[in-house]
């Protein structure tokens, strides 16, 4: 062996390490738009609302920038990048896994029952399936796409212009980009909302949220990789396994929504206003005497600033996409909207 | 005529590794090292048998260990992952820190390096050496983790509660544990291929261990800075969280696959070094 391949054999290794690295850190690349027939966008909306939502697999990347307050217990609403993984099996049957460091919370639903499982204290909460809602159970609502776009689509449809906006491809597929624009009328926080709509079989892939006064994307939901097609039937039963503690559903009309919202004791919140700026008044749940607070439900009386007006006074949390007025006596108003037009609507 | 003077000059690369490997092996301090290893499993798997679980079945268990009780076949992967934060780092660091430095430290690396044998051969037959520790520590981790797990902390009859709440059969759980050990071999070769590298500047092994576990914890410090996240893929350390996915079911591979890919780069830049200084080094 000489002294050069000596030259060589290190011109290689540097070459393996450069090539290693760029592997590693080079993301995806953004692909160049693919060719895709136009469509208006009333086809593409009632396309992506008649769709059925068939079989596949695939990995959500929810990359969240609203700028929400941290709340102790829910990692998952900070600021940062989470993967999902996610299983349908058509027919209201489905699989979502939420890893999260050294556990992980799996949701799944067999189309009749829906079990949730949490591996940090080893419980298995169960609970009938809600009435014919499709995809993945609905507990995954904000965080899976199919369920969160669709609904998206559907309430913004009246108050805003809703555009296709060339073509993407969102997780190796051909992609529609519908673009929902509030009316220049609408006093919202929100600048844009994106849906990637698959070409081929019209399901939301990626659902994108742009707040005013901001390039990059408040909330971006999509698939980093999706395959369609039959998926084993396993993946949609739940046995708790030995040493679990199984807990039965809540209450009758409790929706249970995973103590992100404490429901309001039966109480729906009443609405003011219409399209974006909307905004939702409802009523804390008052913490009774001697009883905790529901396990997982967010402490609200520490976040947020203090503010007070003609309506009274209160604590206001500010997002980038959404302001939330929680009043001392205990009402709560929240819209994506600034805070003006919040006190309005709490004044009326 | 060539052919004699070969088989003269030229031992037969199975020897030397043999050779190193019971000379290795048989290191006092080699051997404490496997036996504090071997403690690991056997230290969390009575702690839990003991007291039932970190915070008695309470949500505060810090990570795997909690995913323990109970569930006897999870000790060898939480074991594995707790002691590749810095037991079996070390293990291989020192075995390194003796490879190359400490025989230079000796004086016995000039011997070895006069002798007739090729320094990209003595290079390989260190890393044998090397790889050797690297594969029987994790390997006893590894059994004796089963064996706690199986026969102390017990189980569900001999199958393993994934922490997405399916149940695996003993096969495919050993499978699991099978994975983990492979994946925990390659980040540790990753580990000792930058050593060996180190091991080969320095003539004083303390050097070595001072650099690889300086360089893990300013690892861990660098990935600790949120404005620094951009090097994250860089890191050796960020990917060893990934052993935890083997616990997930379906088994996701992207980030066993990402950190093995990494530290394969890690494991060819460290051997090209340390190859490079060695064909240089004169004693």
């Amino acid at each position: 062996m000489g002294r050069r391949s000596w030259v060589g054999a290190g011109l290689g290794a540097a070459l393996v390490g450069a090539v290693g690295v760029g592997l590693l850190v080079a993301p995806a690349g953004a692909a160049a738009a693919p060719p895709l027939p136009p469509v208006s966008p009333e086809d593409l909306v009632s396309s992506v609302m008649t769709a059925r939502p068939g079989a596949f697999a695939g990995e959500v990347d929810v990359d969240n920038a609203l700028g929400l307050p941290a709340v102790p217990g829910v990692p998952q609403l900070a600021n940062g990048t989470s993967t999902i993984r996610v299983w349908s099996g058509g027919e209201g049957r489905g699989r979502v896994a939420i890893p999260s460091g050294d556990s992980e919370r799996t949701l799944v639903s067999d189309g009749t029952t829906r079990w949730s499982y949490d591996s940090r204290d080893r419980t298995a909460t169960r609970a009938p399936a809600g009435g014919g809602r499709g995809g993945p159970p609905g507990d995954a609502g904000a965080q899976d796409p199919t369920a969160a776009a669709t609904q998206a689509v559907a309430t913004l449809r009246q108050s805003s212009t809703v555009t296709v906006d060339g073509t993407a491809e969102v997780a190796g597929r051909a992609a529609y980009q519908l673009v929902l624009t509030p009316l220049p009328t609408e006093r919202t926080l929100l600048r844009e909302v994106r849906v990637a709509v698959d070409a081929e079989t019209r399901q939301p892939l990626e659902l994108t949220v742009l707040a005013q006064g901001s390039g990059e994307p408040a909330l971006q939901v999509g698939f980093s990789q999706i395959t369609y097609g039959p998926q084993d039937p396993a993946l949609f039963t739940f046995t708790p396994p030995p040493g679990t503690t199984v807990r039965g559903a809540p209450g009758p009309d409790g929706q249970h929504r995973d103590g992100q919202r404490p429901g309001g004791d039966g109480q729906r919140p009443t609405r003011v206003g219409d399209g974006w700026d909307t905004v939702l008044i409802g009523r804390a749940p008052q913490p009774q005497q001697g009883q905790q607070r529901p396990d997982g439900a967010p402490d609200l009386s520490t976040l947020g600033t203090p503010v007070s007006g003609p309506w009274g006074a209160g604590r206001v949390i500010t997002t980038a996409v959404a302001t939330v007025i929680v009043t001392d006596d205990g009402r709560i108003a929240a819209g994506a909207v600034p805070q003006q037009v919040l006190t309005e609507a709490l004044a009326r | 005529m060539t052919t004699v003077e070969q088989a003269r000059t030229t031992a037969p690369f199975g020897r030397l590794a043999a050779a190193e490997v019971r000379w290795v092996l048989r290191r006092p301090r080699t051997l404490v090292l496997f036996a504090l290893l071997a403690l690991v499993p056997v230290a969390i798997g009575v702690g839990i048998a003991l007291t039932g679980g970190p915070g008695g079945g309470d949500r505060d268990g810090p990570g795997l260990v909690a995913a323990v009780a109970g569930n006897g076949l999870v000790l060898p992967i939480a074991a594995l992952s707790l002691a590749l934060a810095l037991l079996l780092p070390l293990t291989v660091a020192t075995a390194a820190a003796d490879a190359l430095a400490g025989e230079a430290a000796h004086s016995t690396l000039r011997g070895l390096l006069l002798a007739p044998v090729g320094r990209t051969r003595l290079v390989a037959m260190k890393g044998v050496g090397v790889l050797t520790v690297a594969v029987v520590a994790v390997l006893a981790v590894a059994v004796v983790g089963v064996v706690t797990g199986w026969i102390v902390v017990g189980g569900p009859s001999g199958t393993m509660i994934t922490l997405s709440g399916t149940t695996l059969g003993l096969g495919e759980a050993l499978g699991r544990v099978a994975l983990v050990a492979g994946w925990t071999i390659v980040q540790l070769l990753a580990v000792a291929a930058v050593a060996l590298a180190v091991s080969a500047f320095t003539e004083h092994p303390l050097v070595v261990l001072a650099a690889v576990l300086g360089g893990l914890i300013v690892f861990g410090v660098l990935a600790a800075i949120p404005s620094l996240e951009w090097l994250q893929p860089l890191l050796l350390t960020s990917g060893w969280g990934a052993g935890t996915d083997a616990l997930r079911d379906p088994l996701p591979l992207d980030g066993l696959a990402s950190s093995t890919l990494r530290a394969l780069v890690y494991l060819v830049l460290g051997a090209a070094v340390t190859v490079w200084r060695m064909r240089r080094r004169d004693g």
